[in-house]
Formats: C-alpha cells, sequence, structure tokens
C-alpha cells in the first residue's frame, strides 16, 4: 500500500511529516531505530527542497511504501526549477576543523543512510525517490 | 518534543528531538556560549543536519578563540551519524 500526503512547503510542516512518517512505522512494524534513519533522510531531502528549490510554494508530495523487504520513500516537488545533486559539493569529511566547511552535510547523510537514491526531473516535476532495504526484525 | 536544559555544574543537556524547527532555538542558546561546554546527550534521540551544523559553527568558534565544546554520552546512533559527517574527528567525544 502507498500512502500519500502533501505538505506545505515550509520548515514548520516538519511535525506533520514527522507524524505521518511514525503512523507508517506503526503500521509496518517498521522499529524506532530504522524509523529514526527514515525520519531524518526525509527530513534533509525536505528541508534541501524548501530551501534551495524556491521557485515555486506548491506542496511537497510524500509517499511511503513497503515492499519486498524495503521501504520506499519519495519526494514530489511540481513546478521547479532543475535541481542537480551532482553540482553539490562532497563533503571532505577527512577534513581538519579549520578547512571543515559546514554545507552540504545533509546530502551526504542521506546518501550514507539508504541504498538507492534517484532524482528524475521532467516538465518541471522534481521526484526524489529512495530505498532503505531493512532489517529482518523490520520485515 | 526538543528541551535544553541547563545542569548545575555548567553542561547544557539536549533532550529528545533536535530537527531543523527545533535548531533554530538551539542555535539562540549556543550564540551565547563562550567558555568551554559539555554538552550531554544522554536523552537526545534525533539529530539532523541542522542541529550537527549548530554543533560545529559553535565549536569551530570556540576553538578560534582557545576552547571548545565536549560532547558526552551520545546514544550509539548518533554517535554512528558523527562518523558518517567526520564529526567524530572534530569533536572530543565521550
Amino acid at each position: 500500500m502507498v500512502r500519500e500526503r502533501e505538505f506545505p512547503k515550509q520548515i514548520a510542516s516538519l511535525e506533520e511529516v514527522f507524524g505521518f512518517l511514525e503512523g507508517f512505522y506503526a503500521e509496518e512494524g517498521i522499529r524506532t531505530r530504522t524509523g529514526l534513519s527514515l525520519s531524518l533522510v526525509v527530513e534533509e531531502l525536505f528541508t534541501n527542497l524548501v530551501k534551495y528549490n524556491t521557485a515555486s510554494r506548491n506542496p511537497i508530495v510524500l509517499r511511503l511504501s513497503k515492499e519486498d523487504g524495503r521501504a520506499h520513500l519519495e519526494l514530489v516537488d511540481r513546478d521547479v526549477d532543475r535541481f542537480d545533486p551532482a553540482a553539490v559539493p562532497e563533503v571532505d569529511v577527512n577534513a581538519p576543523l579549520a578547512e571543515r566547511q559546514p554545507g552540504g552535510l545533509g546530502l551526504h547523510l542521506v546518501r550514507a543512510i539508504v541504498d538507492r537514491i534517484t532524482f528524475a526531473y521532467q516538465d518541471r516535476v522534481l521526484r526524489i525517490a529512495v530505498d532503505k532495504d531493512l532489517e529482518p526484525s523490520d520485515v | 518534543m526538543f528541551e535544553i536544559r541547563h545542569a548545575e555544574d555548567g553542561a547544557i543537556l539536549l533532550c529528545g528531538r533536535l530537527d531543523a524547527v527545533q535548531a533554530e532555538r538551539l542555535a539562540g542558546v549556543f550564540a551565547r556560549i563562550v567558555t568551554p561546554t559539555t554538552i550531554d546527550f544522554r536523552e537526545l534521540d534525533y539529530i539532523s543536519s541542522a542541529g550537527l551544523g549548530i554543533l560545529f559553527a559553535t565549536h569551530k568558534r570556540l576553538v578560534d578563540a582557545g576552547g571548545a565544546l565536549r560532547l558526552v554520552h551520545l546514544k550509539p546512533h548518533i554517535r554512528e551519524l558523527f562518523g558518517i559527517g567526520g564529526f567524530d574527528k572534530l569533536f572530543e567525544l565521550e
């Protein structure tokens, strides 16, 4: 079953987003630790869309499903300019404090946590889809 | 829910979930830190890049002034995030 909900494109929507996610975890038996990781992924992607994809204020669509031992999350942002994740500089996690830059950490964390991520852009619609393979205790 | 508590020994306890909304509140509190300070994570369940960014900026400011933040009692999943982000090399973690 795919669960879908729209959220106003603002940081303040996060509380509602987390509520939606926690309902999904409860219904699907996804354990707390995995849920925290998935919530982090959604927060990072959602806030990136709010902060950097400002061409429209259309609500952001969030879709959630669990199938074949993996959680599938999709965020859809409509009527927006192209977002190129490859243009986001890689974080140098080995840089010393004096040279470390604060930006880019969110996408770095997302890439480390999920098993697959795709960015698709067509007709001014951006779709970000992520899969996370679940632990046996989540399945 | 997210709470910031001040312990008698000067440590700051972070409790609950520190997301991008709550990070704005944390930024206001951390902007007032001017001396080496211990941040106690024992009751913190969640942190995202917004909170990590404030920790980073505060720590860097203090190090430049000859101090530092000291982070204690991180839960394993939060310590793992610090490792992914390379923050375990930037902070003193206990």
